[in-house]
């Protein structure tokens, strides 16, 4: 993670006074004058946020860890176990699966999401209309506002077999019938389709920010090289955009690996246990089993991996990402 | 208004190498996809608006036409919306604005002010970010227990104010303005704390309006913390009594349930609308390098 | 533009952010009660907390009750507490969530899935209230058919007064029917009887039309078809002893011969020929396009299906009439028949009722309030539409069904009473994990070929086993 805490930003939004000194920006060396006479000052700044999250993250995140070494039901006491939890929760099948369903979703929405905003993006932000553009990129973003949990509840409905819309569109240029949330294949992919539908927009808002940086005179210069058309966008868009692209791979594994709301509501992790997610399995055994050491040791792997996934990304954005 | 935005650097390049069918083959692709995005909604208000018998209507209409608003009468006999919505606004409104100021002033410590071990504990802030929710919540619910906060909205609020996401956004912003403003700030004797409050924290308002609005958008509608954290159908929020729409096994009526669905969407379209510019334009000014 | 009139922008802002931040304090300062919850009526005082499962909605249809238990027991203060949730599952574990909270109620509302969850480990027995008022309860139980009562029957104890019930009935739609040239079903009807009907029905209205449509949930899902078939995918058994109690209350039934101290599920049995032979027959009705796969999770949509004729059959029980005539179904568009038979006519019930919990501070309170609430009067006033079927069989008569339908609503309460082997939803202590295993095979059973079918068998075997073996 450290490599973030290095990254330096350049912003276009900030107009005014600040336009004028753009560039000029080291960090650390604005703050040389408050250190040296009030060290407890950042401090002060700090407090809310640290105080804040030792009490609701970095403490109830030591007391899951803890937890995954007892036997607890809420209801009796806490029994110390050791490793037992550990144990089973690699034994069991369903965490198995669920685990391996979920490094598949993420590989597979992450792609789309990524693809599907940036193509969307670049082709915004080309010549158009000044109303399609806004028209669009609105349209785009708009599910964002959408809470999940909504949104799955009115796909179910699209997406059923017999009566719903999808496959009605679909036998009008002679599909037959597709069991979408019935079979494990179907599921997975309605699963994906709605979850991919709902966040690109998140991307896609990323992708235009990203491009509209890029200096003009980048392309300019590409042009008369006799870079064009899709050429100009390899040669030029995604090199630029790489730091970009960073921050939105980020962001969308990290949401995508922890995807819930989606497969509970489409599917309830089946048929089977074709959609069921790690974190789908961490409340099953927490809140309806009441197997709380459990649901800690299965939450401490699943933030491991997340944290090991992320560990990569940035260090091979060492080697990938190209910063002007 | 559209004056101010920057024009994207890409179009003007674009404009002398390509011919017209090039743009009218992209506001064709482009379309497409505009009708795979707002067709399922369009499907969910036209339903919602017929009366449940016609809900699975083929070939579907999207468009309202003839409405019919006895869902939406059956929505508010079944819940006390206003009461969620309360809720709902207190909780998120609280929320947003704890984050909004927790995060300036850590974004402003952590890109403008030096001290030790500021790589690491910003490292630790950011990996707060991959612990799922799912994880810290019974320590969390056991803590609010303990402090006599169960089953609250207080419960809700306060362990949501913390943001790392926030705090990151906030940070990136502040790096994005330039340093000279502190030195002639420092050169004109004001505090750091002035300098924070008269300089940055102005310069800042669209980054902030971000972490504001995602907070929103966020929180509002929230399901999985709301669903452990509160008992009383008093503490209810938004999305937790759409839920109960659905009936007990089933018996609910579709068209009643996307009446609830559409009724939640209002308020977030409104923060939406007045909101989706200072969020693409800040949003892409804090992570765009 | 910044130009000249930026000072007067600067002032303005300033006056604004100042008057939002005043607005701010004041919300919060305004609506701290609201934020802290000590505007709830009744918290934190120590008046007899009830927990039902339902909306705002629910919880004001009990008041009227809660004033007419306030008229018998004046000095007994109650609230009751409505507890929403997806379904049962959904809501025991808000109730456990409240004992993990500190603040469990006294007493709850529970439902068969979760009876032996809360025999095990959070409800206290009535047997010694039931012996002090056996007087009083004669009338109830004369009322009450005892195949619900033994439901609620644990290790000998019983733990709560059924209030209301359904069976797994089939509905039909009589339109789908009269199109494909049939009568009412006889009440005898057999598993193959009911296949040509669904085919019968798929012939005259080959597209757009389910002839079958089942979610894959407990209740009404392939269950009744194990049942039918005198088969179950949990091996029951039952416990000794409940004497006292089928002979102080039932002593002229004639089943009182084989009630028991209550039901047991211990063993899985997936493994056994004739479990196969019900999801081998499901397959076929799904092989054959007379039958959905079914879906997980809630079924949502089923109500507005049938209420829109495009399902011949489902199984559903009583609590469906009421849905059925808000969407929009006449008296004459459907109509309800018993389950088809197989080797046995056995069908499956699910019941629910009040259960006092150990750590409820009056006992003594609560008690009254479980005697008061199966009472004819407090029932009549929580039962005034059919959405569900009420327990005493007295109710269950003309006037509830007046306008709504359907025309042989008696198959609700005759079931028990044709067919008194009737029984529960199979759910132990362990009843999560055993509705996840069953759920999770279900779908997988009964949408693939024979090989799938047997592995998905093994599967579930398999998961029960695992299930049964955790610490309830």
């Amino acid at each position: 993670m450290s490599t973030a805490s290095d990254t330096r930003v350049r912003t276009k939004a900030v107009r005014g006074k600040a336009q004028r000194a753009n560039g000029a920006n080291k960090a650390g060396k604005p703050g040389r004058s408050g250190r040296e006479r009030q060290p407890w000052l950042p401090w002060v700044f700090l407090a809310p946020t640290i105080v804040g999250m030792g009490i609701f993250t970095v403490l109830p995140i030591i007391a899951s860890v803890a937890l995954a070494f007892f036997r607890w039901d809420i209801i009796s006491a806490p029994s110390f176990v050791g490793f037992d939890n550990f144990a089973e929760v690699v034994q069991d099948p369903t965490v198995r699966v669920s685990f391996l369903n979920t490094i598949l979703f993420v590989v597979v929405a992450v792609a789309l999401q990524l693809g599907l905003a940036l193509g969307l993006a670049i082709m915004v932000q080309e010549k158009l209309p000044a109303w399609l553009r806004v028209f669009f990129r609105s349209a785009f973003f708009f599910p964002l506002i959408l809470s999940a949990a909504s949104v799955s509840i009115f796909m179910r409905y699209l997406f059923n077999e017999q009566f719903g819309v999808v496959n009605w569109l679909l036998s009008l240029v002679g599909i037959p019938a597709v069991p979408w949330l019935t079979t494990p294949g179907g599921s997975a992919a309605v699963v994906i389709l709605v979850y991919v539908w709902q966040n690109f927009g998140f991307s896609f808002l990323l992708f235009i920010g990203g491009l509209a940086s890029i200096p003009v005179e980048t392309y300019e210069a590409a042009s008369l090289d006799g870079a064009t058309g899709w050429r100009k966008h390899i040669h030029v868009t995604l090199p630029l955009l790489s730091p970009t692209t960073l921050v939105a791979s980020v962001m969308a594994i990290i949401n995508a690996l922890q995807v819930f709301d989606q497969p509970f509501v489409l599917t309830r992790g089946g048929p089977g246990d074709s959609t069921r997610t790690a974190v789908m399995v961490i409340f099953e055994s927490a809140f309806q089993r009441l197997e709380f050491g459990q649901a800690s040791a299965i939450g401490v792997i699943l933030t491991l991996i997340i944290m090991a996934i992320t560990a990569a990304q940035f260090r091979l954005s060492k080697r990938f990402v190209f910063y002007q | 208004m559209t004056t101010t935005i920057k024009r994207p650097a890409a179009e003007r390049v674009v404009r002398r190498s390509k011919r017209d069918w090039s743009v009218a083959g992209r506001i064709v692709l482009l379309s497409i996809a505009a009708v795979l995005v707002l067709g399922p909604v369009l499907w969910t208000l036209s339903t919602s608006l017929r009366p449940p018998a016609e809900s699975f209507q083929l070939p579907p209409s999207f468009l309202p036409l003839d409405p019919d608003f006895v869902s939406y009468g059956q929505v508010f006999k079944q819940l006390n919306i206003i009461g969620l919505v309360i809720n709902s606004a207190l909780v998120t409104g609280l929320i947003a604005v704890g984050q909004m100021i927790t995060a300036a002033l850590a974004g402003y410590a952590f890109a403008n002010l030096k001290f030790r071990g500021r790589g690491a504990l910003f490292s630790i802030v950011l990996a707060t970010m991959m612990v799922p929710a799912q994880v810290t919540i019974v320590p969390v619910f056991m803590l609010i227990r303990g402090v006599g906060l169960s089953d609250t909205l207080m419960a809700l609020i306060l362990p949501a104010i913390p943001t790392a996401f926030g705090t990151f956004l906030m940070r990136q912003y502040f790096l994005g303005l330039p340093a000279d403003l502190a030195e002639a700030a420092a050169i004109d004797g004001a505090s750091p704390w002035r300098t924070f409050r008269s300089v940055y924290a102005p310069l800042a308002m669209p980054g902030l309006s971000i972490v504001g609005i995602l907070a929103f958008n966020f929180h509002w509608n929230e399901f999985f913390r709301p669903l452990i954290m509160t008992i009383s159908e008093q503490n209810f929020t938004l999305p937790l009594g759409l839920v109960s729409l659905q009936g007990n096994l089933g018996t609910g009526s579709i068209s009643v349930v996307l009446a609830g669905v559409v009724l939640s969407m209002i308020p977030a379209l409104v923060v939406f609308m007045f909101g989706q510019r200072a969020l693409r334009d800040g949003l892409t000014a804090g992570t765009g390098k | 533009m910044p130009g000249s009139n930026g000072k007067l922008r600067e002032i303005s802002r300033r006056t604004a952010l100042g008057a939002l931040g005043v607005g701010i304090v004041g919300t919060t300062v305004a609506s701290w009660p609201r934020l802290t919850g000590t505007d709830i009526p009744g918290r934190g005082d120590n008046s007899l907390s009830i927990a039902i499962m339902g909306t705002a909605a629910d919880a004001a249809a009990r008041q009227k009750v809660v004033d007419a238990f306030a008229k018998v027991h004046p000095d007994i203060k109650v609230k009751v507490q409505a507890i929403q949730a997806v379904d049962w599952k959904d809501f025991f574990t808000k109730i456990l969530t409240m004992v993990a909270a500190g603040t469990p109620p006294d007493v709850v509302y529970v439902a068969t899935e979760g009876a032996q969850l809360f025999a095990e480990k959070l409800a206290h027995p009535l047997d010694e209230y039931l012996r002090r008022d056996a007087d009083h309860m004669k009338e109830y139980f004369a009322d009450v058919h005892p195949s619900l009562v033994e439901a609620f029957m644990y290790k000998g104890s019983l733990f709560q007064l059924p209030i209301d019930w359904n069976a797994a009935n089939m509905y039909y739609n009589t339109k789908a029917l009269q199109q494909a040239g049939l009568e009412r079903p006889a009440d005898d009807w057999n598993h193959q009887d009911f296949r040509s009907t669904l085919a019968a029905m798929r012939k005259a209205r080959p597209s757009d039309f389910t002839p079958y449509y089942w979610t894959n949930r407990l209740f009404g899902g392939v269950v009744p078809w194990l049942y039918a078939n005198d088969t179950s995918f949990l091996k029951e058994t039952k416990s000794t002893g409940g004497r006292w109690l089928w002979d102080s209350f039932y002593a002229n039934d004639p089943t009182r011969g084989m009630r028991s101290g209550g039901y047991q599920w211990l063993e899985p049995n997936a493994d056994d020929p004739k479990v196969f032979e019900s999801f081998d027959f499901l397959r076929g009705l799904v092989k054959d396009g007379l039958g959905v796969r079914p879906e997980e999770g809630g079924g949502n949509s089923l109500v507005g299906l049938f209420a829109s004729n495009r399902i011949g059959t489902t199984p559903a029980g009583g609590y469906w009439v009421q849905g059925l005539s808000e969407a929009g179904m006449k008296q004459d568009d459907y109509d309800v028949q018993f389950f088809p038979k197989w080797r046995t006519q056995r069908h499956q019930f699910g019941t629910a009722g009040y259960a006092i919990m150990k750590t409820a501070k009056d006992k003594d309170a609560a008690w009254e309030w479980v005697k008061f609430s199966s009472s004819l009067d407090a029932m009549q006033i929580v039962f005034p539409t059919p959405n569900t079927t009420p327990a005493r069989r007295s109710m269950v008569n003309e006037q509830l069904y007046a306008g709504k339908g359907p025309r042989h609503w008696k198959v609700f309460y005759d079931t028990l009473d044709r067919f008194p082997s009737t029984g529960p939803i199979p759910a132990p202590p362990q009843q999560a994990a055993v509705e996840t295993a069953l759920m999770k095979n279900v779908s997988l059973a009964v949408s693939g070929d024979e090989r799938q079918l047997k592995s998905a068998l093994d599967s579930l075997q398999r998961d029960l086993e695992f299930a049964l073996r955790r610490q309830p």
